[in-house]
């Protein structure tokens, strides 16, 4: 017991250790070579660019960080909810199956990001066209995985309750569902990163606020330390949402977790 | 498939043996009303039977749901047929303890070993009290020392809960030792070669092996089989 809860202080403290003998060299290196600031500023140029009272100010984080962080967590939202069931009415019924499939590959294979300037036009500034985008990256990975998961069932196992005559939405709830719930969450956790690429693309384009639009913004004036924060920034947000959905994972199959601690 | 046909008596343990590929499968399949039959009938009490409620299915593979516990593994029956669950929890207790897992209700699978896991494989085909239980070579992916335990068990259970067991094997010694006839199928064609009973005292010891009428009885399916 005293074992595992030392495993587990390894186990978060060991990212955060690699975080800081990163930073650390990077200071270095900025030091040793004497590189100017608006090519690779120094870690400590951008934390105070973050933290600094007086600097951060003028840069309004929050409503930057609010404005991308509520694009990724819709666009996010729409994605999975969207993803999931239109994959188990792709199974449910080949009829929807040969009616939707050859659309979702001919969009699967649009580069979706083009499609953003389109987007523009359509819905106009902002919010609305930046979740459309990341839902159309991040969208088709749900799908594909959830797919793939709902119809890697053992035919035996079907057999097994078959010849007792269940109904297709048994076969579904009690079979199907969660024999995909690993693929699912595979899926989510590849178009949890994708959503922050979507908005970003989105912000990149056309927008008044939010991460992508700063860096973009910052980059007009060269200010590096800034581009470097939002990097940092959306890392952050990446690195969240995926671990959230780790263990939103870990919660709802506890079976997968007991074969792991083994 | 050629054309087949023998009886099962109530409380019977009839095993079929045969090579792969002689349709052994397709059979339990006919009869679980998994495939249609294209002639023939199956006659449960003189009358046609509801599979469903009838029989109790034990595949090769256990095919437990790894997300769920035991005790609700052995109920999913009860669900399916839409029974009131309530009803069965008690007896999946006392089942999981007729198999030897008592005390076990609340694991997953992965946490239980092969043979483990066909035991509770074996109780949620015996939930719903089925009077026929259908086996399919259950214990063809154990090792030889589980195997042969597994055997005594089933004889045991076989005994206790005094159900009909139709049970496919291709280990010649396995049929001879658990069954009262042995159904004996050839492969291309596919057909009945012949069938056997086998009259020794119950309950069986693995001491009956070595006796020389097992050893007949050994030989004579061999025969049919035609390995010489």
């Amino acid at each position: 017991m005293a074992k595992s809860g030392l495993d587990r202080v390894r186990k978060t403290l060991s990212p955060v250790l690699y975080f800081l003998i990163f930073v650390v060299i990077w200071q270095l290196i900025v030091i040793i070579f004497n590189i100017k600031e608006f090519v690779l500023p120094s870690p400590i140029t951008v934390f105070r660019h973050l933290f600094d009272s007086e600097i951060a100010v003028k840069y309004h984080w929050w409503r930057h960080i609010g404005a991308t962080l509520m694009e990724v967590i819709v666009s996010f939202a729409l994605t999975a909810v969207l993803g999931i069931s239109i994959a188990i009415l792709i199974t449910w019924s080949k009829l929807f199956n040969q009616l939707i499939s050859p659309i979702i590959i001919l969009f699967n294979s649009l580069p979706k990001i083009a499609l953003a300037p389109l987007f523009l036009i359509w819905f106009g500034y902002g919010f609305i066209p930046n979740i459309m985008v990341a839902f159309l990256v991040a969208f088709f990975p749900v799908v594909i995985n959830t797919v793939a998961g709902l119809n890697d069932v053992d035919e035996d196992l079907l057999d097994l309750v078959r010849y007792l005559n269940a109904s297709k939405k048994d076969i579904f709830l009690k079979i199907r569902i969660p024999n995909s719930l690993p693929y699912i969450f595979a899926g989510l956790k590849i178009s949890a990163t994708m959503c922050v690429v979507g908005s970003i693309v989105g912000e990149f384009i056309a927008a008044e606020k939010g991460l992508g639009y700063l860096l973009r913004d910052a980059q007009a004036f060269i200010d590096t330390p800034t581009m470097f924060a939002c990097l940092l920034l959306l890392s952050a947000i990446g690195i969240t949402l995926f671990n959230t959905i780790g263990l939103l994972e870990k919660v709802s199959m506890p079976w997968n977790t007991n074969e792991v601690q083994k | 498939m050629g054309s087949v046909s023998f009886d099962v008596y109530p409380g019977e343990f009839v095993s079929i043996v045969g090579p792969s590929g002689c349709g052994k499968t397709t059979l339990l399949k006919i009869i679980a009303g998994l495939l249609p039959e294209s002639e023939g009938d199956i006659i449960f009490d003189n009358e046609m039977f509801d599979p469903s409620r009838e029989v109790g299915f034990v595949f090769q593979k256990a095919l437990l749901l790894n997300w769920r516990k035991v005790l609700d593994n052995v109920l999913l029956p009860i669900e399916i047929l839409k029974l009131d669950k309530k009803k069965y929890v008690q007896k999946a207790i006392d089942l999981l303890e007729l198999v030897g897992l008592k005390g076990f209700e609340n694991s997953y699978p992965n946490e239980l070993s092969g043979g483990m896991q066909q035991r509770v494989s074996l109780a949620r085909a015996l939930i719903h009290d089925p009077k026929l239980i259908l086996m399919d070579e259950p214990f063809g992916a154990l090792d030889a020392i589980t195997r042969e335990k597994m055997n005594l068990e089933l004889q045991r259970i076989w005994a206790d809960s005094k159900k009909t067991i139709l049970f496919i094997t291709h280990e010649i010694n396995e049929a001879v030792f658990l069954s009262d006839r042995v159904v004996v199928l050839s492969a291309r064609p596919s057909r009945m070669v012949g069938a056997m009973d086998i009259e020794f005292e119950r309950p069986r010891t693995l001491e009956v092996r070595t006796s020389p009428k097992f050893g007949e009885h050994a030989a004579e399916v061999y025969k049919m089989l035609e390995i010489t």
